[in-house]
């Protein structure tokens, strides 16, 4: 079990923004969470990744808790919004940076990001600018790249649909398929899109004010039973 | 719509997030500029008694007149320096169905308000209201008084054409820095004075009242220069970043100390890339020159060594305290993906001792040509170069641990309160204090430079065990860690 959630809770004065009973994530699963804004999704990813201090419950991730041991940061990446970058570097600084930190040698990350090509589409290498200059969409390429690239068991990703193009949406659905199928990667997803979560999660966590009220197989029905959900 | 604009901004100052911090701010430099003019009107009122007390030889107005044209220069490099471009809050309109003309007006009205504007008709008015106008005449007292109000116009659009020309051409800042220097040299060596040209310019005025009409002239090309450039500039991206073109660079020495370079050699490139880090950098290699105020010779030669402890504390450590004291909300914007990735709290802590190691060792070896007054000063240095790496960076890192407020690293530095909050306020104690903790007692019973070695022992000995400090810190920073990171979440 990658991870385990139980009774997990938030609360900012009277109001309570995650209460979570219990959640189990398996090795190799894609999940995705789905809620209108304010379901607590962001803030669930800020406390798996210690970020955040839960008012109760506990986060074990393979077992040991996350706020007590580093271990997990050695097999979790993650990018929830552009304070993961550091805007005053040039995305290659950054990627050296990160590479770095997991013992990649600055030909290694070369050498890795030319898989990227396609996924960057010419827009991020090279570009003599630092990350601050770039748009939205293609700071969120860099982070996501930059998370994927540190072969993580975990990754965590923070509407990673949004500001990308549709290019890059197809692209991205491949390489999270493709990487699960290699080496077992699980993956949690928040996304506001249905076609998109649908598709590439195999489960589906529905979030409403920080309760989950539907945890789902995809079945060919789930895109029309959570389109159903929404119109309400 | 001059009136919305400026009521929107009237608006954004009143609603804006960290509300507190700004109106004490404002407070702040609101009593200084207060201050300021209080000394203007006061040395305004008095200027003739003055004059004929410092220059009792000379003809007052002949002081008068060589004195306008320098207060001038002065306030031009001081403009450059201090004065804000009112760019960024014009974004919002720049879309919507407003003329631009009118969008250049609201940028160039509201540049007027400063307090470089005020300051000069304080200091200059009460001299031609008296003197003048009853030596010359009231006719030529106005036209001095508009010769003195256009200048200061003149001087206002003029400040921010050059700096907004050097946000676009970087070269032209060392070009115009040269200048200066060159014109200041020039002055130094007396071959040419501003203040025989300003008292030419004003006698002839003094004779021709309506030479005054010049300088108008001079500020209205001036403010139509600006508001042409303006309008056919009119774009952020144009106004306020330029298109040099960023590389990459990597610092090869740091290499060797792993994961703890890497981590200073992001930071370095905090400090280099952007405004306010290197402006509070630069600020500290400037405070170098404090030792001029304080190696005097009767200082050094009767061993007032507390008194050289204070400066030598104070110039080999400055860029650990002023930088050091916001910690580590410098890197506010990207401190969860700091915290997210895999980076060792312990690391992370070291990374600043080095980085602090690195200052503190540079700007010692600088302050070490005071050396040439004379070796006391070098043994001082000495002593609380160690205490500042020893000691000084631990006390530092410790308030860091307590330091809640994200720092906005895109604004410069000088007159710039954000993010100061408690902590700044209180580190200074400490930081100051502990040195004379240790010396004071040897230095009472009589023997100074026994305190001084003790305080480098000290200093030393803290250095040697900074493994313990380390942990010490670590724990510190694990205690609060969740509220840093909300903390800088919050950004104001």
């Amino acid at each position: 079990m990658i991870l385990e959630i139980s009774n997990l809770k938030k609360t900012y004065g009277d109001r309570t923004v995650v209460n979570i009973e219990s959640l189990q994530i398996n090795a190799g699963e894609t999940v995705g969470i789905v809620g209108n804004n304010g379901a607590g999704k962001t803030t669930m990813f800020r406390m798996v990744l210690d970020l955040i201090r839960p008012t109760a419950g506990e986060i074990r991730s393979k077992g040991e808790l996350v706020d007590r041991h580093d271990q997990w940061k050695n097999y979790t990446a993650s990018y929830l919004d552009e304070g993961f970058l550091i805007d005053y570097l040039t995305s290659e600084e950054y990627f050296m940076f990160i590479g770095g930190l997991h013992e990649m040698t600055a030909a290694h990350v070369s050498d890795y990001l030319l898989q990227f090509q396609d996924f960057f589409n010419g827009e991020i290498l090279n570009k003599g600018k630092y990350i601050r200059d770039f748009s939205k969409g293609n700071q969120n390429k860099i982070g996501i790249a930059a998370s994927l690239m540190q072969n993580p068991e975990l990754l965590i990703l923070d509407e990673p649909f949004a500001n990308l193009d549709p290019t890059t949406q197809i692209r991205l659905k491949t390489l999270i398929r493709s990487l699960k199928e290699e080496r077992q990667m699980s993956t949690l997803i928040s996304s506001h899109d249905l076609n998109h979560v649908t598709d590439v999660c195999d489960r589906i966590i529905l979030m409403e004010k920080g309760l989950i009220i539907k945890d789902i197989h995809k079945t060919e029905n789930t895109l029309s039973e959570l389109e159903a959900y929404f119109a309400e | 719509m001059l009136s919305t604009f400026l009521d929107h901004q009237w608006k954004a100052f009143w609603r804006s997030k960290n509300k507190g911090g700004t109106i004490a701010t404002q407070l702040l430099i609101g009593f200084v500029v207060l201050y300021l003019l209080g000394v203007a009107i006061f040395l305004g009122i008095g200027l003739e008694g003055f004059i004929t007390q410092i220059f009792p030889k000379k003809d007052v107005f002949e002081v008068f007149n060589g004195l306008i044209l320098y207060y001038f220069a002065i306030d031009f490099l001081m403009r450059i320096q201090l004065q804000d471009l009112p760019t960024m809050s014009i974004v919002p309109y720049l879309h919507l169905r407003i003329p631009k003309r009118k969008i250049v007006n609201f940028l160039n009205v509201s540049a007027l308000f400063s307090a470089f504007n005020v300051l000069p008709l304080f200091l200059f008015l009460p001299f031609c209201a008296t003197a003048i106008s009853g030596v010359y005449g009231p006719l030529t007292a106005l036209m001095y008084v508009i010769a003195i109000f256009s200048l200061m116009i003149f001087n206002n659009y003029a400040a921010l054409y050059v700096k907004r020309l050097s946000i676009q051409n970087l070269k032209l800042v060392p070009i115009l820095l040269l200048c200066i220097v060159g014109l200041g040299l020039l002055e130094y060596f007396k071959i040419f004075s501003i203040a025989a040209i300003s008292n030419e310019v004003f006698s002839f005025i003094a004779d021709h009242p309506f030479a005054a009409l010049g300088f108008t002239t001079f500020a209205v090309m001036m403010f139509v220069g600006n508001a042409r450039y303006l309008r056919s500039n009119l774009y952020v991206e144009e106004l306020s970043s330029s298109k040099e073109k960023k590389s990459s660079t990597d610092y090869p020495f740091l290499d060797r100390f792993g994961k703890v370079g890497a981590l200073v050699a992001l930071e370095i490139k905090l400090i280099l890339r952007n405004k306010r880090s290197r402006s509070a950098v630069t600020m500290s290699l400037l405070l170098l020159f404090y030792g001029f105020l304080f190696y005097k010779k009767d200082v050094l030669d009767k061993d007032k060594l507390a008194f050289i402890l204070f400066a030598a504390v104070f110039m080999t450590g400055n860029t650990i305290s002023m930088y050091g004291q916001f910690m580590f909300g410098w890197q506010a914007a990207h401190f969860d993906g700091l915290m997210a990735n895999k980076i060792d709290i312990k690391d992370f802590i070291r990374a600043k001792f080095l980085l602090f190691t690195l200052f503190s060792t540079f700007i010692t070896l600088l302050s070490c040509l005071y050396g040439f007054m004379s070796w006391k000063i070098l043994v001082v240095h000495c002593a609380a170069y160690f205490y500042n790496i020893g000691i000084g960076t631990v006390i530092v890192l410790y308030f860091a641990t307590r330091n809640f407020k994200a720092i906005d690293i895109s604004k410069g530095a000088a007159f710039n309160y954000q993010g100061v909050g408690a902590s700044q306020w209180v580190l200074g104690i400490p930081y100051f204090l502990c040195p004379y903790l240790i010396f004071l007692p040897f230095s009472l019973t009589g023997h100074p430079y026994w305190g001084i070695l003790a305080l480098g022992l000290c200093g030393l000995a803290a250095f040697l065990t900074r493994g313990f400090w380390v942990d010490f810190l670590v724990k510190e920073f694990n205690k609060r860690k969740y509220k840093i990171a909300a903390g800088f979440r919050e950004k104001s």
